[in-house]
C-alpha cells in the first residue's frame, strides 16, 4: 500500500505514469502465496492500467512468475484479491479468463505447425473457419512470420518459437497479455531486436502487457511503469525514469542502474536537506523523500553520472583515481576514497579536455539535489 | 563424406556384423525354410518334400480354417482395444497423479512377468475350471446353484488375453506420457481450453507414439498367441497360432502349418501397415 503512494506522489518524470481517468485492468488487493511455510509473495497490491507496459522486475526467485500464474489461474492467492477488467477472479480456471500468457518456456504444441498452433485459441472459442485464417493470417504477419505457417515447431529457431508464442496468445485479443521472461533464453542482439519490436507492437495492439523481467535494462527500455520486487515484495512502483532517478530504498537503488551508497548519522534535517556524517567523519548534504529524525541511521545514494570533477559543489570528497575504463559515449572512473571505500563516476566523453589518470589525487562533487536518502 | 568417411564406413562395419549374421542365422535363414515348406508337400508319417504345391495356401481358405483366421484377428483386435480401455486411463494415473509411487506403481505393473506365462495361464485354469475358485464363490454367495461354464469359452479366452497382454501395452504409454510437458496443458489451458478438450487436443495426440506402440505390442503377439486359447478355449475357440501348433506336432502337416505361417504373417503385416498409416505415421516420429 505504501508503495502504491509513494508511486503517486513521486514526480512523473515522463508523463508515462497513471492518470487518474484510466481504467484499472488488473488489481492486486492485499496478495499473499504460500507454498506450504514459505512466503513467494508476501500482501501485493498493483493496480495495472489498461493499454499500459507494465513490467515486474526483481532478481530471480522473488516471486514474478508466482504473481503472473496467480493472474493467470494457474495457482490462487492464499489470500487477497485478484480482477482482471473490473472482475473478482478467484475461482474462475485459467480457460476462462480474459488473458492469455506468453511462457518462458513457449509451451508450443510440438505436435501442430505454426498455423494451428496460433489458430488453437480461437477453434476453442468456436470462431467461424474463414475468421480463423483471416486472424491467424494477420497475427502471424504481425510478428514477422508470414510464410511459415506450415512449419513443424522443431523446424522454428529460438526467436521464431518465442514469435509463434507471441501471436498464438494475441490472436485471442486478450485485456491482458501475460508474458514471464520471454526473450531470456535468446541472445543478446536478438533480445534486444525483439525488446523494441515488443514494445511497437504493444503500442500498435494497445492491449495491457503485463511482463516479467530480472533484467533491469530491459525494463526500463521498455516499460510505462515498473513494479520492483525482492523476496516477495514489491519495493517500489514507477515509471522508470521516478524509478531511476527516485530509487525509495536500498534495495531499488542497487538494483537499477549502478549507484554510490554512504551510510552515516543525520546530524541535522532542514525541511527536505538533511546532513549526514559519515564513519569517517565526511559531511554529506543530500535530499530526504520523506520524514526522517535527527541521529539516525541513514543510507543515501547518489548515481555515477552525477558526480564530477572539481571541487565546486554541495558534498566534494578527495579521492584517487584507481582505474580509467574508456568506453565510448563516456569513460569510466573507479576512485577510493581515504578510508578505502570506492566510488563510480561517468564522464561524458563529449569535451576534448582529457580527465584524469590513474593514479591521480583529484576532488569530486556532487549536488545535495542528486544525492538521495534511502529507506530500508 | 571427407576424409573421416573410410574410418566410419569401418566402424558401421564392425557395429553392424553381429546382429546381421544373429538375425540372418535365426530369423531370415528359418523363415525362408517355413517360406520353402509352404510350397512342399508333407509325407504321412512327417518329413516333407521340397516342390511347389500352391494347394497348402489354397486349403487356407478352407471354410473351417478361414473361420478360425477370422476369430483370431477378431480376439487379437478386441483384446487390443480392451488393453487400450484399461491401460490409457491406468497409465495416465500412474504418470500424472502417481507423484512418488510413479516407480513403484509402474514396478507392480510388472509384476506379472516374474512368473513364467504359462504357470499364470494355468493359474486361470484352476480359477476358471467347473469346481475352480470362480464357481465355488459364485455357489458360495448364492448367485449361482450349480457350476456355469466359465472356461472353454472365447469369454475366457479374451480375459486370459487382456491379463497377460495389459503390460504390453501400458509400459509404452507410459513412457511416452512420461516424457510429456506439462507446460503444454496449461498453454492449452490458457488458451481457452477445457480439461477435456486439453486431453484430446494436446495429451492424447502427443501420447500417440505411445498408443501405436503399445497396440502393435499387443496386437501381433495375441495374433499368434496359441498357449491361452490352447488352455482356457480348449476346442471350442481354436486360434490360429494352436492350429499352426498342432500342424507340426500332432496332425503332422508341415508344409500346411508353414502355409499357415506365412498367411498369419503377411496378414498381421498388412494389418499393421494399414493401422499406422490411419492413425498417422507422422506422428511415430520423435515428437
Ligand atoms: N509450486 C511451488 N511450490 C513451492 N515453492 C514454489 C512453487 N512455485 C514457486 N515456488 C517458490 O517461490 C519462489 C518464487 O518463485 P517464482 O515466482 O518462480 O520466482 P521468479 O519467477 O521471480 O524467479 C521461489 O523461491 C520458488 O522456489
Ligand atoms: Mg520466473
Amino acid at each position: 500500500m505504501q508503495e502504491r503512494k509513494t508511486t503517486e506522489h513521486s514526480p512523473t518524470a515522463s508523463g508515462a505514469g497513471p492518470d487518474t481517468g484510466r481504467e484499472v485492468a488488473v488489481e492486486l488487493t492485499g496478495v499473499t502465496k504460500r507454498f506450504g511455510e514459505f512466503v513467494a509473495v508476501e500482501d501485493l497490491s498493483l493496480d495495472i492500467y489498461e493499454g499500459e507496459f507494465f513490467s515486474l522486475l526483481g532478481p530471480s526467485g522473488c516471486g514474478k512468475t508466482t504473481t503472473l500464474r496467480m493472474i493467470a489461474g494457474f495457482d490462487e492467492p492464499t489470500e487477497g484479491n485478484i480482477s482482471v477488467a473490473g472482475e473478482q477472479v478467484r475461482g474462475v480456471p485459467p480457460y476462462r479468463r480474459p488473458v492469455n500468457t506468453v511462457f518462458q518456456s513457449y509451451a508450443i504444441f510440438p505436435h501442430l505447425n505454426v498455423f494451428d498452433n496460433v489458430a488453437f485459441g480461437l477453434r476453442r472459442a468456436g470462431v467461424q473457419k474463414d475468421e480463423i485464417r483471416q486472424r491467424v493470417t494477420d497475427a502471424c504477419e504481425m510478428v514477422q512470420l508470414a510464410g511459415f505457417e506450415k512449419r513443424r515447431p522443431n523446424m522454428l529457431s529460438g526467436g521464431q518459437q518465442q514469435r509463434v508464442a507471441l501471436a498464438r496468445a494475441l490472436v485471442n485479443r486478450p485485456k491482458v497479455l501475460l508474458l514471464d521472461e520471454p526473450l531470456g533464453a535468446l541472445d543478446l542482439k536478438l533480445r534486444k531486436e525483439l525488446q523494441l519490436e515488443l514494445r511497437t507492437l504493444q503500442h500498435e495492439v494497445g492491449i495491457t502487457f503485463v511482463y516479467v523481467t530480472h533484467d533491469q535494462e530491459e525494463a526500463l527500455t521498455m516499460s510505462d511503469r515498473i513494479a520492483v520486487m525482492d523476496s516477495g515484495v514489491v519495493r517500489q512502483v514507477a515509471d522508470p525514469a521516478t524509478l531511476y532517478e527516485f530509487p525509495h530504498d536500498r534495495f531499488v537503488a542497487g538494483f537499477i542502474g549502478q549507484t554510490n551508497m554512504f551510510s552515516g548519522r543525520v546530524e541535522a534535517v532542514e525541511g527536505d536537506r538533511v546532513t549526514l556524517r559519515t564513519s569517517d567523519g565526511e559531511k554529506i548534504e543530500a535530499k530526504g523523500q520523506e520524514a526522517i529524525e535527527a541521529n539516525s541511521e541513514a543510507h543515501v545514494a547518489v548515481r555515477p553520472e552525477k558526480i564530477r570533477f572539481g571541487g565546486d559543489g554541495d558534498n566534494v570528497l578527495s579521492v584517487t583515481i584507481e582505474q580509467v575504463v574508456y568506453l565510448g559515449v563516456s569513460t569510466q572512473y573507479i576512485a577510493v576514497r581515504p578510508d578505502g571505500e570506492k566510488i563510480v563516476l561517468y564522464q561524458q566523453n563529449s569535451h576534448d579536455t582529457a580527465g584524469p589518470a590513474e593514479g591521480e589525487r583529484v576532488s569530486v562533487a556532487w549536488d545535495a539535489a542528486n544525492c538521495l536518502v534511502l529507506g530500508g | 563424406m571427407g576424409g573421416k568417411g573410410r574410418g566410419w564406413t569401418l566402424r558401421l562395419v564392425g557395429l553392424l556384423t553381429p546382429i546381421t549374421v544373429w538375425l540372418g542365422l535365426f530369423f531370415l535363414v528359418p523363415l525362408l525354410l517355413i517360406l520353402a515348406y509352404s510350397f512342399g508337400k508333407s509325407g504321412v508319417y512327417g518329413g516333407i518334400t521340397l516342390g511347389f504345391n500352391p494347394g497348402n495356401y489354397l486349403k487356407v481358405f478352407d471354410p473351417l480354417y478361414l473361420e478360425i483366421i477370422i476369430r483370431t484377428f477378431v480376439i487379437a483386435a478386441l483384446t487390443t482395444l480392451i488393453c487400450f480401455a484399461l491401460g490409457y486411463p491406468l497409465a495416465y494415473f500412474i504418470t500424472f497423479k502417481g507423484r512418488r509411487w510413479r516407480n513403484a506403481l509402474i514396478l507392480l505393473v510388472m509384476v506379472p512377468f516374474w512368473t513364467s506365462l504359462l504357470i499364470r495361464a494355468y493359474s486361470w485354469v484352476v480359477i476358471l475350471s467347473g469346481n475352480g475358485i470362480a464357481n465355488k464363490t459364485l455357489q458360495f454367495l448364492g448367485i449361482t446353484d450349480a457350476p456355469v461354464t466359465l472356461i472353454f469359452t472365447s469369454q475366457a479366452v479374451l480375459m486370459g488375453m487382456v491379463y497377460s497382454y495389459l503390460p504390453f501395452m501400458i509400459l509404452p504409454l507410459y513412457a511416452s506420457l512420461e516424457k510429456f510437458d506439462t507446460r503444454l496443458k496449461e498453454a492449452a489451458k490458457d488458451l481457452g481450453a477445457s480439461r477435456w478438450e486439453t486431453f484430446w487436443r494436446v495429451t492424447f495426440p502427443l501420447s500417440m507414439p505411445g498408443v501405436i506402440a503399445g497396440s502393435i505390442l499387443v496386437f501381433i503377439p495375441s495374433a499368434g498367441e496359441f498357449v491361452i486359447p490352447q488352455l482356457l478355449g480348449g476346442s471350442r475357440t481354436v486360434m490360429t497360432g494352436s492350429l499352426i501348433q498342432s500342424q507340426f506336432g500332432s496332425a503332422r502337416d508341415w508344409a500346411f502349418g508353414s502355409a499357415l505361417s506365412i498367411m498369419l504373417a503377411a496378414l498381421l503385416l498388412a494389418a499393421i501397415l494399414f493401422y499406422v498409416r490411419r492413425v498417422g505415421a507422422d506422428k511415430l516420429e520423435g515428437v
